[in-house]
């Protein structure tokens, strides 16, 4: 048997797309996977040497980085938010789509040149600080890690920086999006060194992966 | 109130005996395999003056650890890196020295910040450089001297995998130009972003991520890449260059790697060890430059076995060789077991005891005894 490849999905948002992806490339999970009420964070799969962790979008990140797990699925904001130098991804899955966008009160104009300051809170400090200095503005990141939409509300912030799909959350916390900072979609990660020590297996996966998108696009 | 055990800077650690023996072995092991080879030991100084450690790259300047030298009241800073002080050997004290001239180094580097991957600050770096030409014959014989070494110390199975780190330079401005900045192109060649290199309008490029990968596959994608056949003399280049160790490694090709290689001119390799989530070692050819405007080429190689020292490599039990001396041995007996090799610890006092102090053996009437 080969050795054992770990396979990292996010919990959440991507999860109910990545399924059929995996499916097409004849990944598909056991039982337990679909059991709400299970607690187990390894899963097998229905291929001996592969196994799934279920965790958050962002420890995918983390998981692959460090090599734990040799695979994973998240979506382009977090590969970008971590700038990790061992992760390669290699192929755009098409799925996950949505924009990270900065947002603030309605009605407000977006930050502009004139300001040389800002306060923004937000779950990507590193991308948010990034982009404001490509425009000579320095941010002051709040890191929250959800229900960034009551931020500007109580004061803690003037704007937010999150992921936007339809829209709605913003609205019903009477934001506008003010600027789309980038498009988003669900990218097929791999750890570096994976890729080069098990180049029988896991470039041809990759290959697989690719294979399938061309397909679903087709 | 009993104090709290003294904290080192973060990235910095202590050797105990069994590893710092560790390190010495592996380190002599693989020194002496470049020596084999005809490279000459060097050992440069542990700080310089901050311009000829970081030379005239910004980058470079920024991370290294710096402090004020008191006595010339300019900025020192400790090394990062032994490669650039080999080069400014080879092209100062030893510019005179026939070329190709073969150095090899071993010693401890500095980093301002520690890796994602390795937090370690402090690390053993060993290598060796071949200065005064980076043609296909020199390349050959670095690669092969890396392997030796890396042998030698009983580093392996290895995994060799090569780059070329001009092949974006060779294409964008010959068959393939494109609109963004050519680092762009490369940062998102070298993520392996294929979503990325398609927004940047580079989708052209997008079959040198599938030419990477185990080594003859992916030198056939890339010469069916090359339609145009600019790279046509680097892909010949890199057969050469694997044909003689080819049964002796995994070789695999990944022709856009950019990871580490912001100095290399137009071959680089890495090397790989299962169970490593991070290369442990690296080299390929370069250019140091001498004077204004003139530069010398060279092939080299660093190996950096600190994780590979952690995961036992180098250790041998010592109890096997260390003996007890009981209060009133013979003191002769005890320097001709020393001249064979063993490790005698003597008894200051009636209470010491020989398995607390953790040898195997004792000194008994007759001879060794098993403790």
């Amino acid at each position: 048997m080969p050795e054992p490849i770990i396979f990292a999905i996010p919990k959440g948002r991507i999860l109910d797309e990545a399924l059929p992806l995996l499916a097409r490339v004849g990944i598909e999970p056991a039982a337990d996977f679909f059991d709400k009420k299970s607690r187990a964070l390894v899963f097998g799969t229905n291929q001996p040497h592969i196994s799934l962790i279920r965790v958050r979008a962002f420890d995918v990140a983390t998981f692959v980085a460090h090599g734990a797990a040799q695979l994973g699925i998240v979506g382009s904001d977090v590969v970008d938010e971590f700038d990790y130098s061992e992760l390669y991804a290699p192929v755009d899955l098409g799925i996950g789509h949505c924009r990270l966008s900065l947002a603030g009160p309605e009605g407000s104009a977006p930050p502009g040149l004139g300001e040389s300051h800002i306060r923004v809170a937000t779950k990507y400090p590193a991308t948010t600080r990034r982009w404001f200095a490509g425009q000579g503005i320095q941010a002051e990141c709040i890191k929250l890690n959800g229900a960034m939409e009551i931020a500007p509300k109580l004061g803690l912030a003037s704007h937010i920086v999150d992921l936007v799909s339809t829209g709605r959350t913003l609205v019903e916390n009477a934001l506008a999006e003010q600027k789309i900072i980038s498009e988003v979609s669900a990218r097929l990660i791999v750890n570096r060194a994976a890729f080069k020590l098990r180049s029988a297996e896991v470039p041809a996966l990759v290959e697989q992966f690719r294979q399938a998108v061309g397909d679903a696009a087709a | 109130m009993t104090k709290a055990p003294a904290l080192l800077p973060e990235g910095l650690r202590d050797r105990l005996p069994q590893q710092a023996e560790a390190a010495s072995r592996v380190t002599r092991a693989l020194v002496d395999a470049m020596r084999a080879h005809g490279y000459g030991r060097v050992a440069p100084p542990l700080a310089e003056f901050r311009e000829t450690l970081g030379g005239d790259d910004e980058r470079a300047t920024r991370d290294l650890l710096r402090f004020t030298d008191p006595v010339s009241q300019r900025t020192l800073a400790l090394r990062p890196d032994i490669t650039r002080q080999v080069g400014r050997i080879a092209t100062s004290l030893l510019a005179k020295a026939p070329r190709p001239l073969r150095l090899c180094y071993a010693g401890q580097v500095v980093k301002l910040r520690a890796s994602q991957l390795r937090p370690a600050r402090e690390m053993l770096q060993v290598g060796a450089e071949l200065i005064g030409s980076d043609s296909v014959a020199a390349a050959r014989e670095i690669v092969t001297v890396a392997i030796d070494a890396l042998e030698a110390a009983g580093i392996g199975p290895v995994t060799i995998d090569f780059t070329l780190p001009d092949v974006v330079d060779l294409l964008a401005n010959g068959p393939l130009p494109v609109e963004v900045d050519i680092q762009q192109l490369r940062d998102e060649l070298d993520a392996k972003d294929a979503g990325a290199l398609t927004r940047i309008g580079a989708a052209a490029y997008l079959p040198l991520l599938r030419a990477t990968g185990p080594f003859d596959q992916a030198i056939a994608d890339l010469r069916a890449f090359d339609t145009a056949g600019v790279l046509a003399a680097r892909i010949d280049a890199l057969e050469a260059i694997a044909a003689p160790i080819r049964d002796r490694v995994t070789l695999t090709l990944d022709p856009t790697e950019r990871h580490g290689f912001a100095y290399q001119s137009w071959f680089g390799f890495q090397i790989f060890v299962p169970g490593q989530g991070d290369a442990v070692g690296r080299g390929g050819g370069y250019a140091i430059p001498v004077g204004e405007d003139q530069e010398e080429s060279a092939v080299g190689f660093s190996l950096y076995p600190d994780p590979l020292i952690d995961a036992g490599l180098g250790a041998e039990d010592d109890a096997e060789r260390r003996i007890f001396l009981p209060l009133g041995h013979d003191p002769a007996l005890a320097a001709s077991l020393r001249a064979d090799d063993w490790q005698t610890v003597a008894a200051l006092c009636d209470a010491d005891d020989a398995k607390a102090l953790g040898c195997g053996w004792r000194l008994g009437a007759d001879g060794p005894v098993e403790a």
